[in-house]
């Protein structure tokens, strides 16, 4: 494929049933009302020239290059903010307009470098419009003054800014506004002294984000990638999706050269990408390098003992001593004593593969997947109360949201391109509530202020859920006829929420949430009329996260918010691929498609496909093979993608198991923590050289596309074939869209999906299915998946894990934007710029207790362990919390979190820990005094 | 290290806390189907075991609930929705 250059409209799409026809250049044009004539002119293929307008742009009308004459007008108006009438006459082939455009051009071109880098690249739209213009020779000299002489700002890892090509179209600053709601660039000075500026200092230090739309803006080479610069421009393109969280933003990889030469020259957001529509953040955009960083292993190793050193073995030796490994483990200890994690960063088709393997040729259900670790309570939740495991609608359902509820989660931080699209909506005049014990961006950022911030102290979202239905139902704000006609055990759970208990002011003791807040923020969230609820790990991951999901389905119900656009229940996944691991069986009770394992008629489907019996019991989930490891029972483990050593609570208890055992596989890209304790190491292909699909939060599969040939000679599906078949169960596949045909044969819900149907689409959100062939954007319209919606009595059970005399403060986690969990990824980039190390938030008023400042190195101890960090003393945690991020291995962030587990799927509590906090190196406080305290916003450690 | 309390305990007791505020016999019934459906055999024998041994660790309502399970069998009939989590 060559260079995809996507076409720009100039303004953006209208949405409006009614049409109206004008005549262009005399052609007849029909276009919904409110379309400006640029759109509708370049939309039948007339090129008027532009230069301010792009089509993810509100139309700005400064650069006067897209004049045209209206029969009937005077003048010669802005096509870009003229809208289109029926009957109008445009003319846009004129001598006035072309000597107007010609004009414009030239005052362009005179303060344009001659030898402008970027013309000699091609990545400039000025020389092409100076050809379209006819000014490519200039009237005026280079000899006046010009900015010639100005100097590059390079402080951005990944782009610089040179404003000597800058031409203050102002699409820089509008993008950062509009687009990604940053609003770090303003226009400094006025008329010819004005320049673009990243808030009076260089962008590293501003309060930029990195991610990118400015630099997408760009028509110049003001604003460019440093790897254009240092590499030149790509030659072809290939369109793919984000491996790093969960929104699944789509990108065109740019490259050049082809096969094992291949070069990524840069990664820009694909404007059809259904999550992000052409909008990216610094992870997905900038940050993939590590796939070729030097620590990624390339070759298959293998040692006895973890005690001795690895040695690099030929891929048949490695596939070999698995396959040996584990057939003497089940032959010695039992069908049982052996089993696998998959990953929720591979493709459906690898995950899909791995729990085969493990049902299949291990011939056990002990197949579990990462997603244990965090949004197995929503797929708990979730499919109790509606019948289906994920989220009800689409991202673009946040467009009609008029309140939305945010509970434990940080959208700016961990879904970045999502969080533009909430804050879009947000100054587009919704209502936000957030909920969250810290004061994240969302409660106040530029232009964007919640309407309530309830600081809900960790554990007790349940009694916080549960006091907004006790207000909406004593209040009779709640939806009768939606409650009566589709939601069952109605009366009994009015009943039990109406009881004085979960009133705001019982619980405000408990929520630390003022009985006045949460009463307002219960009428705002009835009052909608479209409310919605987005949620992360900080409702997943308590002792409770499956009560609390349940919790929100019945506010959700309650309100009558489901079933359309606009409301629903939206979990926000962590990593790119968690909805889709859920999805492919890789949890150990449960066969694709969310069927348990003891259902005859389902295993009959695979077992007639894969000639098999199928065990009819459920096998261990991820801490249930600790234990079991520890106690001796389970002694081979396959684990795809995932550094559990690193990623699962408590470190010392995870070690001790993995050293119990006799074989640990891992395939990964590094040699990461866990790998310190295996046996062999299957290298690892990345995202950019994988072939498969991707299934974001909003249920949306996309495309993932080899950019490159596997760095190291196999797919990872293909290498588990291998396994598998070395064990003595034959299985292959000629490529991975035969595993999607598999997967697609026999998992109803995707039924319609294959990769031609994918590529065709661009991509579908499942349920795809013969009624539903172009797939399922909301959930749950006219009647739930499972018939009536149940109606669930959430009674809060305070965790076990609470502050006490020994550990009084509460430590809390969670990530933030230029790292990416466990860092794996993300430390082997520049993104490193902004987040060195992990820093310890703390309060200042338990600062003060403690004597400790920002700078200080203090011991953070719990009951099961103890760690070292860097404490940052800040006003966004409430007192009583201390909170810190778990993106570096040094710090060790799950030495200290326990194993308290959700009650229903063990997904491990880390958002509650108790543990104290002493000062072991005090930071030099030459000339600050015992408060040098870092701001707030500073802890924002942008981006 | 490990915490003093085993884990099948620390989950049947889990269960215990999030499900005894049920009337009836339901409680002892939703624990069961729960252990059921999500429990692998060895966890289920373990915890079997323990009564037997004569556990007085035991909250009375897990004792209940775990006469409901047999060792090695799912009870099928409890277990015809999707499952989730
Ligand atoms: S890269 Fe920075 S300056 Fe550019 S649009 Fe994004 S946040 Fe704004
Ligand atoms: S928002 Fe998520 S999917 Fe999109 S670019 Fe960033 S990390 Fe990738
Ligand atoms: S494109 Fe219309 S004024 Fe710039």
């Amino acid at each position: 494929m060559t260079l995809i250059h996507e076409p720009d409209l100039g303004t953006p799409a209208v949405a409006n049933d009614h049409d109206v026809t004008l005549t262009i250049d005399g052609r007849a044009v029909t276009v919904p009302e409110g379309t400006s004539v640029l759109r509708a002119a370049r939309g039948a293929g007339i090129d008027i020239p532009k230069l301010c307008a792009s089509d993810n742009l509100a139309a700005y009308g400064s650069c006067r290059l897209c004049l045209v004459e209206v029969e009937g007008a005077k003048g010669t108006p802005a096509s870009c903010t003229t809208p289109c009438a029926d009957g109008m006459v445009v003319r846009t082939d004129t001598d006035t307009v072309h000597a107007l455009r010609h004009g414009v051009m030239e005052l362009y071109l005179s303060d344009h470098p001659q030898d402008c880098a970027g013309c000699a690249r091609g990545n400039c739209e000025i020389q092409a419009l100076a050809v379209q213009t006819g000014a490519a020779e200039v009237r005026y000299g280079r000899g006046g003054a010009s900015h010639l002489d100005d100097t590059a700002d390079t402080s951005n890892p990944y782009f610089t800014y040179d404003p000597k090509a800058c031409i203050v179209c102002n699409r820089c600053v509008r993008a950062c506004g509009e687009v990604q709601g940053t609003f770090a660039l303003t226009v400094q000075g006025r008329g010819f002294d004005s320049r673009i500026t990243a808030g009076g200092t260089d962008f590293l230090s501003s309060e930029c984000v990195s991610c990118g739309a400015c630099v997408q803006a760009c028509p110049t080479d003001a604003l460019t990638e440093k790897s254009v610069i240092q590499l030149g421009m790509p030659s072809r393109t290939v369109v793919t999706t984000c491996a790093y969280c969960g929104v699944g933003c789509s990108f065109k990889a740019e490259v050049q050269g082809s096969g094992d030469d291949t070069r990524v020259v840069r990664m820009v957001p694909w404007k059809d990408g259904g999550a992000n529509e052409g909008h990216s953040c610094v992870k997905g955009r900038f940050a993939y390098g590590y796939a070729s960083h030097r620590d990624r292993q390339l070759s298959p190793m293998a040692r006895d003992s973890i005690d001795d050193e690895w040695q690099v073995v030929t891929w048949e030796e490695a596939i070999t001593r698995v396959a040996e490994g584990f057939l003497a483990l089940r032959e010695k200890h039992g069908v049982g004593s052996i089993g696998g994690i998959s990953s929720s960063r591979c493709t459906n088709e690898e995950v899909y593969v791995v729990q085969k393997m493990v049902r299949a040729a291990f011939g056990n259900n002990n197949i579990d997947t990462c997603a244990r670790v965090c949004h197995s309570p929503t797929g708990y939740g979730l499919n109790h109360a509606f019948g289906t495991s994920a989220g009800t609608q689409d991202f673009a359902s946040v467009e009609q949201a008029d309140v939305m509820l945010v509970i434990g989660a940080n959208p700016t931080d961990a879904h970045p391109v999502f969080a533009s699209r909430m804050k879009k909506r947000l100054r587009a005049g919704a209502k936000a509530i957030v909920a969250d014990p810290r004061r994240i961006d969302l409660v106040r950022s530029p232009h964007v202020e919640a309407a309530l911030h309830l600081p809900v102290r960790p554990g007790t979202n349940v009694a916080f859920v549960n006091a907004m239905c006790h207000v909406i139902v004593t209040e009779g704000l709640w939806d009768e006829p939606f409650v009566r006609e589709r939601c069952e055990d109605a009366d009994a759970y009015l009943a039990f929420i109406a009881g004085p208990e979960h009133s705001p002011e019982a619980t405000q003791d408990v929520t630390g949430i003022p009985a006045s807040d949460l009463r307002a923020a219960a009428r705002l969230f009835a009052a909608g009329p479209n409310s919605a609820i987005y949620y992360g790990l900080g409702v997943t991951e308590h002792s409770q996260g499956s009560t609390m999901v349940m919790g929100m389905a019945n506010l959700a119900m309650l309100t009558g918010n489901l079933g359309r656009e606009g409301v629903g229940v939206n979990p926000l996944r962590g990593q790119n691929n968690v909805q889709g691991s859920c999805d492919m069986g890789s949890f150990p009770h449960e066969l694709p498609g969310y069927r348990h394992v003891s259902r005859p008629e389902v295993r009959e489907i695979y077992e007639s496909l894969w000639g098999v019996t199928l065990q009819a019991e459920p096998g261990l989930r991820i801490p249930n093979m600790f234990d079991s490891a520890i106690g001796g029972s389970f002694r081979g483990l396959y684990v795809q993608g995932e550094d559990i050593a690193q990623s699962d609570p408590n470190t010392s208890h995870v070690e001790a198991a993995l050293r119990a055992m006799d074989l640990v596989v891992v395939h990964d890209l590094f040699l990461n923590e866990t790998a310190r304790f295996a046996h062999v190491f299957l290298p690892g292909a990345s995202f950019l050289e994988k072939d498969g699909t991707f299934t974001n939060a909003e249920r949306r599969i996309n495309r993932v596309r080899p950019v490159m040939p596997s760095r190291v000679g196999k797919d990872e599906w293909q290498v588990v074939c291998e396994i598998a078949t070395a064990m003595g169960y034959p299985m292959s596949y000629a490529e991975a869209s035969h595993i999607m045909d598999e997967i697609a044969a026999t998992t109803p819900t995707f039924a319609g999906v294959s990769f031609a149907r994918l590529d065709a689409e661009g991509s579908m959100q499942w349920p795809v299915t013969q009624a539903a062939p172009h797939g399922t954007p909301t959930m749950h319209v006219g009647s739930f998946v499972r018939g009536l919606g149940q109606l669930t009595e959430t009674v809060y059970v305070p965790t076990t894990e609470r502050a006490n005399r020994r550990f009084p403060l509460v430590l809390t986690t969670g990530r933030i934007l230029s790292q990416y969990n466990v860092g794996a990824q993300t430390r082997r980039t520049p993104n490193s710029t902004w987040h060195p190390e992990d820093v310890l938030e703390i309060h200042p008023s338990d600062a003060e207790l403690r004597g400790v400042t920002s700078g200080d190195v203090v011991e953070l101890s719990s009951r099961v362990g103890t760690t070292r960090l860097t404490a940052l003393v800040s006003d966004r945690m409430p007192a009583g919390v201390v909170y810190t991020t778990f993106h570096h291995p040094v710090t060790g962030a799950n030495v200290v979190t326990t194993e308290n587990s959700d009650w229903a799927t063990n997904c491990p509590e880390y958002k509650v820990t108790a543990v104290q906090v002493e000062v072991v190196t005090q930071a030099a406080r030459a000339n600050a005094g015992a408060g040098a305290d870092v701001p707030a916003d500073a802890v924002a450690g942008r981006p | 290290m490990s915490t003093a309390e085993p884990a099948v305990v620390r989950m049947g007791h889990d269960l215990v806390r999030h499900l005894e505020h049920l009337p009836g016999d339901q409680a002892a019934m939703e624990i069961a189907t729960h252990i059921k459906k999500f429990w692998e055999p060895r966890m289920r024998h373990e915890l079997l075991a323990r009564i037997r041994w004569g556990d007085t660790t035991l909250h009375p309502l897990l004792v209940a609930a775990a006469g409901d399970l047999v060792d090695g069998e799912v009870d099928r009939g409890e277990i015809k929705e999707p499952s989730g989590g």
